[in-house]
């Protein structure tokens, strides 16, 4: 290999300056319409109003940002030039994770409540972040595993929440009966949507998948009748323990009185928050399972190259309308969960942004990674949710948060895919 | 690392969820962002000053009030989480939601945690459901859409009359009892249609309205559509006369659609600017640069209400303020507010104004 | 007929601003393969300037509409084209090289974050203009319905042909154009010989911006209202007619751009105008099983 040598010298002061200064002048330009000028109704009319400080005080900031960050990634640069190890060293391998930290995470989500018993806020963010972890889980067969770019997941999670909620306001079905059907209606939803486009590359099977998420959103915002339109549909059952419902009151046996307790509306947030955990931990031992079978090696050998694929002789089609289906289902069950736990659903939750949310999370925990998924759901849920104090500001800080992560770490959180399968002669097999 | 911010996020969050308050925590909800943001702010406004007001004299049972915001962005996902924190928060009387569709859903919260709310919404559903909790300050979208559909079945009889809907809630609510009224008056309409509310473009509906002749719409819905569709509808030539609800109220319309404006018909109830009683109030907010227009004196109303049944109950728990609501009558700055068994007032109903010149008014007879 | 003819000019009007926006996608797809999702945020940026510059201009007494038109358009296309410029350096270049997720994600962050950057700037709430171009031409009259052509869509109309003809010439006749597509067909080989990709990259941004704030103004002065939750409609629609039109091709664009306008139009005017949308993305779908590229794609050669 060969080696490029640059000679590196420090930039001078006088550089250092000019260069942050440029980035002054952009911000100026980037500042004066956004910050620098607003408009303000006045009595049925606009008004420009100037705000001057906070554009000088925004390009003081660049200024002086610049500089200083300019400044520690040289010296951060220089740091590592000097310890690059000799040319030839064989190239750090990547340490494989070690196995117990699953394994920790999953006995830090099953002690949390009981740690937390008293803080329903912890539980139900807790909560959410799990639904987005099995999201995840099931995005991640499809765009992880199998390599399709899937822009309209949230159409599979509609399916799901939305047959839930009408099983159960219409007909009276409970939790654990519609939730094999909301899967597999969702996995058809799945076969309807691959069927037809699968043999689209790339990013137009991307732009097609974003138009079924959309379509699925107008039709149930305007179909009135089976969806109850943009108001949403109320008054969902929550799911019951075995038969047991969570509430206060006399009437029959509750949760509370067959095991002798004060009612708590806590019961339930505590037992949705096991239930959540356990159909995600069902995911993920279906998900790591299926990796393992044929079909799993598949997947993986399609998203590798689906040319060489077809010249074995694999079905791709067949192989991918499996991940697609089988994605969607997950897709699917998560969202009867959610329909359960939210007890209202109204097509406002399944925007385009959520199918963008779930996808940064596949991406940004590392495509294909179980572990990088739930780190990367943690993040993007606690993130906003810490962000509450400033309110207003935490969805840019999130979409701030998204860029940089990428910047940082282009391959997600946890890059690193342990192989399915190795040579023999490869040293470090597990 | 999992552990690490996993335990960071918990004992932050733990900081961040457990306050502890000495104050009586009420609280307002509505869109203080999005499209809808100036309802929020009318309803802020008058909520403000009215807690202002009442811990400036005594408080309520010798303590003081303290005002908690939620915003729904008249969003009815976000009002659902909004209903739990302010649950979580422990707030003892919620004044909103402002949509409908946010309040029915996030009423079901605060039915089970046993919060008392006053809100302004007005489609029939809000109260209709059987809720202990809810009490309306406002009319109902039935007396609303028999007024507004009337007035134009006996006004515009000679012309034709659509009805279009944004589908909230709240729009086709209104719309279908406008539509209902005009027909019993044995009015045909000429055109009932739906839109996306949302949207920029109208053209569409423009060009219908204008192949099917029509010169009036009834619309169920909000301001900012009303605004873009008269906009579109003069500049595709077509006059258009628009009657609406009680959210044609905000003077962000006027901004909007500029002189067509005064094309501009709504429902609303009498407007409290006009009570005698109340002119005090309205000069101070005057006094504070505040126009107490729309749901400005509702917000005020809505804690004068939570004041005078605390005071009445003695006692801020939830059966004791529900039955004080409930059986009592109350002098507010919208009139004396009393209510019957499902939580609706017994106000008079709906007046017809027409905006003027960015003012509304009566319309005159 | 005559609400045929009406519902045809409305669907030109709406679909030219679409074939307007889509040229950036389509533009920045041919170049490095992303898809700029925070396109559409650019645009609706421009539109945010142009009512600034409105505003502004209207305090300062200015009542001539050509020349405010001018002004406008000016001030807006060279600010947007500073924020298209700084959105490529700051969110897309670091991430050149790496896999192809990796800057869809890191546009979809943009997108956020210049949605609610402009929501705290600027407020949430709608920011209307008062009306700039009033009336038209009344073109003929059937049954009493009378078409009309208002002069904001003759406006939009002839601007967008102007501004098509000046960009072809642009790329197919200019230095830069020829430099634009030797970077789409091979960036290593363009950049050996001696072509600055990334600075080409940055104009390639930039004139996707200028094409949107253009857009921007346009539909501001059209619809006369604006919010900051107009890039993300606008952004799905326009990308949708880039891929209609078969990415990466500049005259598709614009077909994808008018065919969807259309669509629309007639769709909502004939049968129902709640699934426009619907029908909008069905026949994409359709589009794209049968014509995978799209309409005027090239098809994609496969390497083993």
């Amino acid at each position: 290999m060969p080696v490029v040598v640059l000679a590196h010298q420090a930039p001078s002061a006088k550089e250092r300056l000019r260069d942050a200064a440029a980035v002054a002048f952009v911000a100026l330009l980037l500042g004066i319409p956004m910050l620098g000028l607003t408009t303000v109704d006045q009595g049925g009319a606009l008004h420009v109003a100037t705000r001057w400080p906070v554009l000088g005080l925004f390009v003081a900031l660049c200024f002086a940002g610049r500089l200083l960050a300019r400044f520690g990634l040289d010296r951060l640069q220089l740091a590592r030039r000097v310890q690059r190890p000799a040319v030839g060293a064989p190239a750090r391998r990547y340490r494989a994770l070690p196995s117990w930290l699953g394994w920790g995470c999953f006995g830090i989500a099953l002690v949390l409540p009981i740690v937390f018993s008293d803080n329903r806020y912890i539980v139900d963010t807790a909560t959410t972040v799990l639904i987005y972890v099995m999201l995840g889980w099931g995005l991640n067969v499809v765009v992880g595993l199998a390599g399709l770019l899937v822009l309209g997941y949230v159409a599979f999670y509609a399916v799901g929440a939305y047959c839930y909620a009408l099983l159960a306001t219409q007909y009276g079905w409970g939790f654990w009966q519609a939730l094999p059907l909301a899967g597999g209606l969702a996995a058809g939803f799945g076969l309807l949507l691959g069927w037809p486009t699968l043999r689209l590359r790339g990013d137009y099977l991307a732009i097609v998948t974003l138009g079924f998420g959309e379509i699925v959103r107008i039709i149930l915002v305007n179909w009135t009748d089976l969806s109850n339109g943009p108001n949403g549909i109320a008054s969902i059952p929550r799911p019951t323990f075995f038969g047991l419902p969570f509430k206060p009151g006399d009437d029959g046996t509750t949760f509370a009185s067959f095991f002798g307790l004060e009612f708590s509306p806590l019961h339930r947030i505590f037992f949705l928050y096991y239930l959540i955990l356990a159909l995600a931990m069902l995911t993920n031992l279906f998900v790591s399972r299926l990796r393992k079978l044929p079909i799993g090696r598949a997947w993986e050998a399609v998203r590798e190259d689906d040319i060489a694929c077809q010249a074995l002789g694999i079905n791709i089609t067949n192989v991918k309308l499996s991940a697609f289906a089988i994605g969607a289902m997950l897709g699917g069950c998560a969202g009867v969960f959610f329909a359960a736990r939210q007890g209202f659903i109204s097509p406002e939750s399944f925007t385009f942004n959520e199918s963008a949310i779930i996808l940064a999370i596949v991406v940004l925990g590392g495509m294909g990674s179980q572990l990088g998924v739930v780190l990367a759901s943690l993040v993007l849920v606690l993130l906003p949710e810490l962000g509450r104090d400033f309110a207003e500001y935490r969805m840019l800080l999130f979409g701030a948060a998204m860029i940089l992560i990428m910047i940082w770490k282009p391959g997600g959180i946890l890059s690193h895919r342990e192989p399915t399968l190795r040579y023999r002669g490869e040293s470090g097999s597990p | 690392m999992c552990k690490n911010i996993l335990l960071a996020g918990c004992s932050l969050l733990a900081l961040a969820a457990s306050p502890v308050y000495a104050d009586h925590l009420v609280a307002i909800a509505g869109p203080m962002t999005g499209q809808y943001a100036s309802a929020g702010d009318q309803i802020r406004k008058g909520a403000e000053l009215a807690i202002a007001d009442i811990n400036g004299k005594a408080g309520v049972l010798g303590q003081k009030l303290k005002l908690e915001i939620g915003d729904d962005a008249c969003d009815p996902k976000q009002a659902v989480s909004v209903a739990n924190a302010m649950a979580n928060k422990k707030i003892i009387f919620m004044h909103g939601h402002w949509c409908s569709s946010s309040t029915i859903p996030a009423s079901d919260v605060y039915n089970e945690a046993q919060i008392p709310m006053a809100t302004v919404s007005t489609n029939p559903q809000v109260t209709e459901r059987g809720l202990k909790n809810i009490f309306r300050i406002m009319g109902r979208d039935d007396q609303q859409g028999l007024v507004a559909g009337t007035y134009l079945a006996d006004t515009f009889k000679s012309k034709k009359i659509a009805v279009v809907d944004d589908k909230s809630a709240y729009g086709k609510g209104l719309a279908d009892e406008i539509a209902k009224a005009i027909e019993g008056k044995k009015v045909k309409l000429a055109l009932r249609e739906s839109v996306t509310a949302g949207e920029k473009d109208y053209s569409a509906l423009v060009s219908k309205l204008k192949s099917a002749g029509v010169e009036v719409m009834a619309y169920g819905g909000y301001h900012t559509e009303v605004a873009l569709i008269l906009r579109q509808a003069q500049q595709a030539g077509l006059k258009l006369t628009i009657m609406g609800g009680d959210t044609l109220t905000n003077s962000e319309l006027v901004t909007a659609a500029g002189a067509a404006s005064d094309n501009v018909l709504f429902t609303f109830s009498p407007d409290p600017r006009k009570n005698p009683a109340a002119a005090d109030i309205v000069k101070r907010f005057r006094d504070a640069k505040v126009e107490p227009e729309g749901y400005v004196m509702y917000a005020y109303a809505a804690m004068q209400l939570f004041a005078q049944a605390a005071e009445k109950a003695k006692s801020t728990k939830y059966a004791d303020l529900e039955k004080a609501m409930r059986g009592g009558s109350f002098d507010t700055v919208i009139g004396k507010l009393s209510f019957d068994a499902k939580g609706d007032n017994k106000l008079p109903g709906f007046m017809v104004y027409r905006w003027k010149g960015g003012k509304y008014d009566y319309v005159g007879k | 007929m005559a609400l045929a003819l009406q519902q045809l000019i409305n669907g030109l009007t709406l679909g030219a601003v679409y074939g307007l926006i889509a040229i950036g996608y389509t533009m920045v797809y041919g170049i490095i393969g992303m898809i700029n999702f925070a396109h559409g945020d650019i645009y609706m940026v421009s539109a945010f300037i142009a009512v600034t510059a409105f505003t502004l201009l209207a305090s300062l007494g200015i009542s001539s509409v050509p020349l405010a038109l001018l002004t406008v358009l000016v001030m807006s296309v060279l600010f947007t084209s500073v924020y298209g410029w700084a959105v490529e350096r700051t969110a897309y270049r670091p991430l050149r090289g790496s896999t192809r997720l990796a800057p869809l994600i890191s546009a979809i962050g943009m997108s956020i974050f210049l949605q609610n950057m402009v929501q705290l700037t600027q407020g949430a709430r709608v920011k209307p203009i008062p009306p700039v171009l009033v009336g038209g031409f009344d073109l003929l009259t059937v049954d009493g319905f009378t078409v009309h052509l208002a002069y904001s869509q003759l406006l939009i109309i002839v601007v967008t042909v102007a501004l098509m003809t000046a960009f072809s010439y642009v790329i197919g006749r200019t230095s830069f154009g020829r430099q634009q597509r030797a970077c789409e067909q091979d960036r290593t080989m363009t950049a050996l010989l001696g072509i600055n990709v990334d600075r080409t990259i940055s104009l390639t941004f930039m004139l996707g911006a200028m094409l949107a704030a253009v857009a921007g103004v346009l539909v501001t002065v059209y619809y006369g209202v604006v919010d900051f939750y107009i890039g993300f409609v606008a952004g799905i629609k326009a990308f949708t007619a880039a891929v209609l039109g078969g990415i990466g091709s500049l005259p598709g664009a614009m077909l994808g751009g008018l065919l969807i306008g259309l669509i629309e139009a007639f769709w909502a005017a004939y049968l129902s105008p709640e699934y426009k949308d619907v029908a909008t993305f069905s026949i994409l779908i359709l589009v794209l099983m049968f014509r995978p590229s799209g309409l005027l794609g090239r098809p994609e050669v496969e390497k083993v």
